[in-house]
């Protein structure tokens, strides 16, 4: 699993690369957590080449959902693979998120 | 009509027949299923002394015909047998592989045997065939010819040794015909087949024979649609197993995935099928080790012998059930889960159609049922 951070003027794209299960979920959340001590006002994350989620990703994803949220920031999520959609979907996390 | 008793044929050290217990009545049809090489041929051998029995008893109308009083002759022509590849004398026609045995073993007269012959042609659709010789035949109408040439010595009860599976596909249906209409006419018969649809149509009565053993018998219904064990059940629904032993909370979750993926990939899922067993199994684990207990948890399934994860994929109609087994010292999984914030059997429950818990051998056993689409 690999999370590539961008940051631009007006956003912050996270590229998640892989699969995010209980194994590496640790060290993903330690990644992105530069981001989510920033300001988060416009964060992306790209997930055209994530390959897998289990609950602990769906965890980190509400996490920074929520911090974003708290910090009157904006958090979406671009290019999602249907097969990782469907476990936001049947967990009942997608209408929480903004899907690209 | 037939009882057999404590039943045993061993080959040298191996021993192919351990302990057959049955009774054939008459009218009976009787289908003998089971994997290659569990003694289902063997047994049908001993029934009629083909193969001599190593030990036990086997009674045909009462009488023992394992004793040496018995003549072997006369218990044969009281039992045909159909075999595998035919057995039908090359050299004589078709109508002449159907009179030898009347006529000199029955003692009747030519003329006799052969408008029985031609009778029994008829039945078996070879009426025009009756001057070829075996060679000028396909295999399917060879059988026929066999099955003809059984009948001829008016017998009791008809063995058949895997009738069918010399046959090219496109033959078989002609001579499981010939076999249906027999039982429909109330012969009595045991069949060894791998056609498990004719089997089940055409028998009053299924035995399943593993390992040396009637492991398991009963109606059509009983062993096709609600086997009792489970090596019927595997072996009816050519269900494919993955076994898998997680002894504590560092199992190797990578080596873990890959031997699900390789026996997905051996079996043909598709990604987003591997995927999601992935899922479920992960989530499963994540509830077995759940973090807020971790350490209690992990102290009580490794020492009841940790958790065996199974995967079994039944080619037969596609269902996939994965279960956990580990001792039932362990509070239940599902109630355990409604107290966590729900993720984990949210996926469960959305990825699988069943999710059920239970006690087998005093050991707790989570079990979900997926369906392959």
């Amino acid at each position: 699993m690999e999370v590539k951070i961008e940051n631009a003027d007006t956003e912050t794209m996270v590229k998640m690369i892989g699969r995010l299960d209980s194994m590496n979920s640790g060290e993903v959340e330690k990644a992105v957590a530069p981001v989510m001590e920033s300001d988060m006002k416009n964060v992306i994350i790209d997930c055209s080449e994530f390959d897998y989620i289990s609950s602990s990703g769906l965890r980190i994803f509400l996490t920074m959902l929520k911090e974003a949220k708290k910090k009157g920031g904006k958090l979406s999520i671009r290019n999602m693979k249907a097969e990782i959609k469907s476990v936001f979907d049947i967990t009942g996390f997608t209408p929480l998120f903004i899907f690209e | 009509m037939i009882k057999i008793e404590h039943l045993s044929k061993n080959f040298g050290d191996l021993v192919v027949l351990k302990d057959i217990n049955i009774e054939i009545h008459k009218g009976e049809v009787i289908s003998i299923i089971g994997p290659s090489g569990t003694g289902k041929s063997t047994f049908l051998r001993c029934i009629n002394l083909l193969e001599v029995p190593s030990g036990g008893v086997i009674k045909i109308n009462g009488e023992n015909i394992l004793s040496p009083k018995t003549k072997v002759n006369d218990l044969r022509q009281k039992m045909g047998m159909v075999f595998q590849n035919f057995n039908l004398f090359e050299h004589l026609t078709v109508l002449e592989n159907l009179t030898i045995g009347p006529i000199k073993l029955l003692g009747k007269k030519k003329e006799e045997a052969q408008n029985k012959g031609r009778e029994l042609l008829q039945m078996v659709g070879l009426a025009a065939k009756e001057n070829s010789y075996p060679g000028e035949l396909s295999g399917g109408q060879k059988q026929r010819v066999a099955i003809a040439r059984c009948l001829s010595m008016e017998p009791e009860i008809i063995l058949f040794d895997e009738p069918t599976s010399s046959l090219d596909p496109t033959m078989v249906s002609e001579v499981l015909g010939v076999i249906r209409r027999l039982a429909q006419e109330g012969m009595t018969m045991a069949i060894v087949t791998h056609e498990m649809s004719f089997a089940r149509d055409v028998s009053s009565r299924i035995i399943y024979m593993d390992d040396g053993l009637i492991y398991e018998e009963g109606t059509p219904e009983e062993i096709f649609d609600h086997p009792k064990k489970d090596k019927t059940r595997t072996f009816i629904q050519r269900i494919r197993n993955f076994q898998y032993k997680i002894e504590n909370k560092d199992y190797d979750f990578y080596g873990m995935n890959n031997a699900i993926t390789t026996f997905c990939e051996k079996h043909f899922f598709k990604v987003q099928q591997i995927q999601a067993i992935l899922l479920v199994v992960e989530e499963s684990l994540q509830l077995y080790f759940d973090k807020d207990n971790i350490i209690q948890r992990n102290e009580i399934i490794k020492s009841g012998g940790g958790i065996n994860l199974s995967i079994e994929y039944s080619e037969k109609d596609g269902q996939i059930v994965v279960s956990f087994v580990t001792t039932n010292d362990l509070p239940s999984i599902i109630k355990g889960a409604e107290v966590s914030d729900g993720i984990s059997m949210a996926i469960i429950s959305g990825m699988t159609e069943s999710v059920e818990e239970d006690e087998i051998d005093g050991r707790l056993r989570l079990i979900m049922i997926m369906h392959l689409i």
